[in-house]
């Protein structure tokens, strides 16, 4: 049985980048090379804080911070792990990249590097928050995490100030805020049922509660459920409650959509795990419920990215699916299906983060993103154009890349429970997938431009801030599709502490 | 118990009052206000529980400072430099009011007669918390109307407010025992959300020359 060790490596992995955060905004404003510098090293110290904690893991090590309030199991370890990982590069690629396009205000001045300061401190911030959300083991202070992602990212998304940003940022805001709110219902309800039940303890404390979900009234339960889908489904991109994920990580800066698609929708994800998988013993009916709306996103996503011009909103919707391969892998209910969605869950991270960045690179070159524009600019721009194709070819679920590996045990795993049509809906979806991102990458990268903005001469490769975070990326899904054994470790640890939930105690 | 059921239900019914006002006045200023006053009354009602459960006076202050002061300080200021008048809706005032009251009235009916479905312990579904589980889901229905069916984008983040308020006045029901720290944290995290919010929407009418969401589709599937 693993005891837990207080340790403040617990707070320090969300408060660095907190900390970080402020620094970054009030010294920013004497130079914006401060802010810049603050942003990589707030993600950085986050990062090297998240490798130790995840080295106590390996251990057998449950941290714990705050009294019982913070707990670090593999689950979390792993997701801390994925949210800095993912956080260095996109700070790195934002350093160049955020200072190409520049901003003015109502008369028309330069007002670029005097709202930087705000961008690298929302961006550490939006860190910190998620950092918190995957260490916090108090179910109201989890919705309060999600909900605070969700502020600090707002301003985030619609950071550019123009039309379609400003749409973007009130409709991400509106819908997102509306949907947690069916979570915070749903979090109260559980907390107030099981309080009787948890006399003494702290009825807040999710590793608590996972004892008493069959002891709640039924009728509760379900309500419990239904509102926790709703509400951290609709922050993880599960279709119906999709929306707003289109539209913000289309129309937010790209390093911030490589952190909405890669990071921010997997802590959600993984908030929906922590939450609906301790009433899969008590009510196995549930799976096949999860696993059919996994299904449907997977297939919605897939249809609807097929039908996009623009590029950020076609890897949105791609997102969309992804995340139902999750969904489904977390749902089959078993240690192979929890395996499955958690190792796709970071080769999505790494390959959509890198997507996002090549397509950032794409958009700093041309200043243009549509299909219909581009073309021809693999001669130009060689490793974007690589970096591209891996990305995309991982989240196709190609060998010799992680996604290939990740989708392969999700559909070991439906194969093992019974549930064919859900395997013929992944291999049905990874096919169009393929025929969408390799459709896309032909016509943006090989014939020719399509328009004058492609075909200038000044397009030329980024700089090397820009593609030493992608070729980072762009290495993680190599190494994870050719050696997927390196992950194992972390991840059996991760699956069993769900799988032993899953199992009923 | 000692709760004075009486002041509940009036407080009640005076609340649900003011939430209508605040759906369906025209004149954005005057919505606020009524709101405020909304706020103002959910806070009596939090204190007419907190007879019973002392920690809800905490929750009360809480309350009034985030949704009685802050947020229509954080309104009335967004309003000033948006305009005042509404961007009209579809749906007229007659009929809204109409519709507003056929729900409100068969909300009622269906909550009080199945809140066993829905409440967590047996305590829960007596007498006044289960008026106010009532209460709490007439107001959220109402909020959602207003959020759907509302043009003004300001509107709708006053439909969003009352659709939070009632979930805040649901948890007095559902979790009295709650701590302090997780209700201030609720509770801060809306205002910041709705300062957010009127923040872009601001940003949109100076874009845009209008807080009109129908002007709002530049994006879409």
């Amino acid at each position: 049985m693993e005891q837990p060790t207080p340790s403040v490596l617990v707070q320090l992995v969300f408060l660095i980048p907190a900390v970080a955060s402020i620094l970054a905004w009030l010294l920013g404003r004497l130079h914006r090379a401060f802010a810049e510098l603050i942003g990589l090293l707030g993600a950085a110290g986050a990062l090297a804080v998240s490798v130790v904690i995840v080295g106590s893991a390996l251990r057998g090590e449950i941290l714990t911070g705050w009294g019982r309030e913070l707990r670090v199991d593999s689950l979390s370890a792993l997701l801390v792990l994925l949210i800095s990982a993912v956080g260095v590069p996109a700070a790195l690629f934002s350093i160049r990249y955020m200072r190409h396009r520049r901003l003015h205000d109502a008369q028309g001045r330069d007002i670029t590097d005097a709202r930087l300061p705000a961008f690298y401190g929302l961006f550490l911030l939006f860190m910190a928050t998620m950092l918190w959300g995957c260490v916090t083991n108090n179910i109201i202070m989890l919705y309060v995490a999600v909900e605070a992602t969700t502020i600090a990212s707002g301003l985030l998304v619609a950071f550019y100030w123009d039309r379609r940003s400003l749409e973007a940022g009130y409709k991400y805001l509106m819908l997102l805020t509306v949907g947690i709110t069916f979570a915070l219902f749903a979090c109260v309800l559980l907390y107030a049922s099981a309080a009787p039940y948890l006399p003494g303890v702290n009825a807040m404390l999710i590793s608590e509660l996972r004892g008493v979900a069959g002891l709640i009234p039924r009728s509760v339960a379900i309500f419990v459920v239904a509102f926790l889908v709703v509400g951290f489904g609709t922050k993880a991109g599960i279709a119906p409650f999709h929306p707003w994920l289109p539209d913000a990580h289309a129309e937010a800066p790209s390093p911030v959509s490589a952190l909405l698609s890669g990071v921010m929708i997997k802590m959600a994800a993984y908030a929906l795990a922590r939450t609906v998988t301790i009433f899969f013993p008590a009510y196995p009916a549930l799976t096949v419920f999860i696993v059919v709306l996994g299904s449907f996103t997977m297939l919605l996503g897939g249809v609807m990215a097929l039908a996009q011009d623009d590029l950020k909103r076609l890897l949105a919707y791609s997102t969309v699916s992804q995340m139902g391969y999750v969904i489904v892998g977390l749902g089959f209910g078993t240690y192979l299906g929890v395996y499955g969605g958690l190792f796709h869950l970071v080769t999505h991270a790494a390959a959509k983060a890198l997507l996002f960045l090549s397509v950032g690179a794409v958009i700093y070159a041309t200043s243009a993103r549509s299909i219909s524009e581009l073309g021809g600019l693999s001669r130009r721009m060689p490793i974007t154009a690589v970096c591209f194709f891996i990305g995309a070819f991982s989240i196709a679920g190609m060998p010799p890349f992680g996604g290939f590996m990740s989708k392969l045990t999700i559909f070991m795993a439906g194969a093992g429970v019974g549930m064919w049509a859900a395997v013929g809906v992944g291999v049905f979806t990874s096919l169009l997938t393929l025929v969408v991102v390799f459709r896309a990458g032909q016509a943006v990268f090989w014939g020719e431009p399509k328009s004058a903005a492609a075909a200038l001469e000044s397009v030329r490769e980024v700089p090397a801030s820009l593609w030493a975070a992608m070729v980072l990326l762009a290495g993680v899904c190599l190494l994870l599709g050719v050696y997927p054994q390196l992950a194992y470790p972390l991840l059996n640890r991760a699956s069993l502490s769900i799988a032993g939930v899953l199992a009923g105690h | 118990m000692p709760y004075n059921a009486r002041l509940i239900e009036t407080l009640s019914m005076v609340m649900i009052i003011t939430s209508v006002a605040a759906v369906e006045s025209h004149n954005l200023k005057r919505a606020a206000a009524a709101y405020c006053l909304q706020a103002l009354l959910i806070c009596g009602l939090i204190l007419a529980f907190a007879v019973g459960n002392p920690a809800l006076y905490i929750w009360a202050l809480v309350a009034f400072i985030t949704k009685a002061v802050l947020t229509p300080w954080f309104m009335m200021r967004y309003i000033g430099k948006t305009g005042e008048e509404e961007v009209r809706p579809i749906i007229g005032f007659g009929p809204s009011v109409v519709i507003v009251s056929v729900m409100l009235v068969s909300f009622y009916k269906l909550t009080h007669t199945y809140v066993h479905v829905l409440a967590p312990t047996p305590e829960s579904a007596a007498g006044v918390f289960r008026t106010n589980l009532a209460i709490a889901l007439t107001v959220f229905v109402l909020g959602l109307y207003a959020m759907l069916s509302r043009r003004d984008a300001i509107k709708t983040v006053i439909g969003l407010c009352l659709l939070e308020n009632a979930v805040h006045l649901s948890l007095v029901s559902l979790a009295p025992n709650m701590r302090e720290t997780a209700l201030i944290g609720i509770a801060t995290e809306v205002v910041v959300t709705v300062y957010l919010l009127l923040y872009v929407i601001s940003g949109i009418r100076e874009k845009i020359g209008t807080t009109d969401t129908f002007e709002l589709a530049e994006l879409h599937w």
